[in-house]
């Protein structure tokens, strides 16, 4: 794939607005792309783009326009997607279903159990936080490992025996480990879980606490998704708030991937709950 | 003048860092049964590399705790 491996710079754009023109739809097409890669979301009727360096003004409008069927074919349709999730071969081709365990966002989840699960609950949604909120702890673990080296030629711990300088390098591996595992684990077991039945916030907190809370799908009364920053827009996350009528008053979906379609996904359930009571079909 | 008490400040450190180690290796413990505790929660797939990991700290406490048993 040519898209975030080479610079764009070595692209041969045109000159004047067509070049503009390129530029603009290559940009477009890849946007979309990379939200995809973040997420291990799994689209397999998308074609790749060629990679040929020119791009001419109807392939660049063709980029644009499958840019958008890509969001397009994202839409969510609960009461379509239920039946296609019933048939393990028709689910594979739902979009945003994927086998990854890293994933953040996995709609219609087969590999996926939890502890308090009904017999006959769908999972319809699984998600954690976006990937790229690691970043930070991630950089801070590369220059903690490499902080050895750096400091090496600073005397700071000469005045040590050199038995003691080496299990105090020891010491400090160890902390970088607990600091690895604590962020990872943190980030890995905090999952929001969306059933046809209810919603699910499991937390994990600093390695020794954690809290799992459910709140009924018709309990919802209010449901608000947030996006704002630059990094939240370019990598299209956010954070979708649920208030609830239930003991737990509010949830938060904190940092979760397309937040607007967890919204309407949210929406669509509530509407199938409201038609399952009408029609007397509540479990 | 002649000190009364000579008392060297490094195996009052050892001390330390042993108690130390040896704290890391009960942090370490209940981190494999955290994971265990979680994964038994909640299944994605990862289960296995995960206990692996935990397990792998665990014998990295452990080990450093030992060579520094050893070589202080």
């Amino acid at each position: 794939m040519r898209a975030f491996t080479e610079p764009v710079g070595s692209m041969n754009w045109r000159s004047g607005p067509e070049g503009v023109f390129e530029f603009w739809s290559f940009f477009s097409y890849n946007q979309a792309r990379m939200a995809d890669i973040f997420v291990g979301e799994k689209l397999k009727d998308k074609k790749t783009p060629k990679s040929d360096t020119k791009l001419s003004k109807h392939q660049g409008s063709e980029m644009v326009s499958e840019a958008a069927n890509v969001s397009e074919k994202f839409e969510p349709d609960i009461e379509k997607d239920i039946k296609k999730a019933e048939k393990t071969t028709s689910r594979e081709h739902l979009p945003g279903h994927t086998h990854n365990p890293l994933s953040s966002y996995d709609y219609f989840p087969d590999n996926i159990d939890f502890e308090i699960r009904d017999r006959e609950e769908k999972i319809v949604l699984f998600l954690r936080k976006h990937p790229i909120t690691n970043v930070k702890w991630i950089l801070i673990t590369v220059l903690f490992i490499l902080a050895p080296f750096l400091l090496g030629s600073f005397p700071i711990l000469d005045f040590l025996p050199s038995n003691f300088q080496f299990i105090a390098v020891l010491g400090w591996y160890l902390i970088t480990t607990a600091f690895i595992l604590e962020n990872f684990l943190s980030w890995y077991f905090n999952v929001y879980i969306v059933t046809d039945e209810r919603i699910i916030d499991i937390d994990f907190h600093n390695l020794l606490y954690k809290e799992v809370s459910d709140a009924n799908i018709d309990k919802i009364q209010d449901v608000t998704y947030k996006m704002g920053g630059v990094a939240r827009t370019f990598f299209n996350y956010g954070d979708v708030e649920i208030q609830t009528a239930s003991e737990v008053p509010n949830f938060e979906f904190a940092a979760v991937p397309y937040p607007d379609k967890v919204a309407k996904i949210l929406q669509e359930l509530r509407i199938e709950e409201e038609q399952e009571k009408l029609e007397g079909r509540v479990r | 003048m002649i000190p009364i008490i000579d008392i060297s400040v490094w195996p009052v450190v050892k001390v330390f860092i042993i108690i130390a180690f040896g704290l890391y290796i009960a942090f370490a413990l209940v981190v494999v049964r955290q994971v265990q505790l979680m994964t038994d929660t909640l299944e994605v797939g990862f289960e296995g590399p995960l206990r692996f990991l935990a397990i792998m700290h665990l014998l990295f406490a452990i080990s450093v705790l030992i060579f520094a048993l050893i070589i202080l």
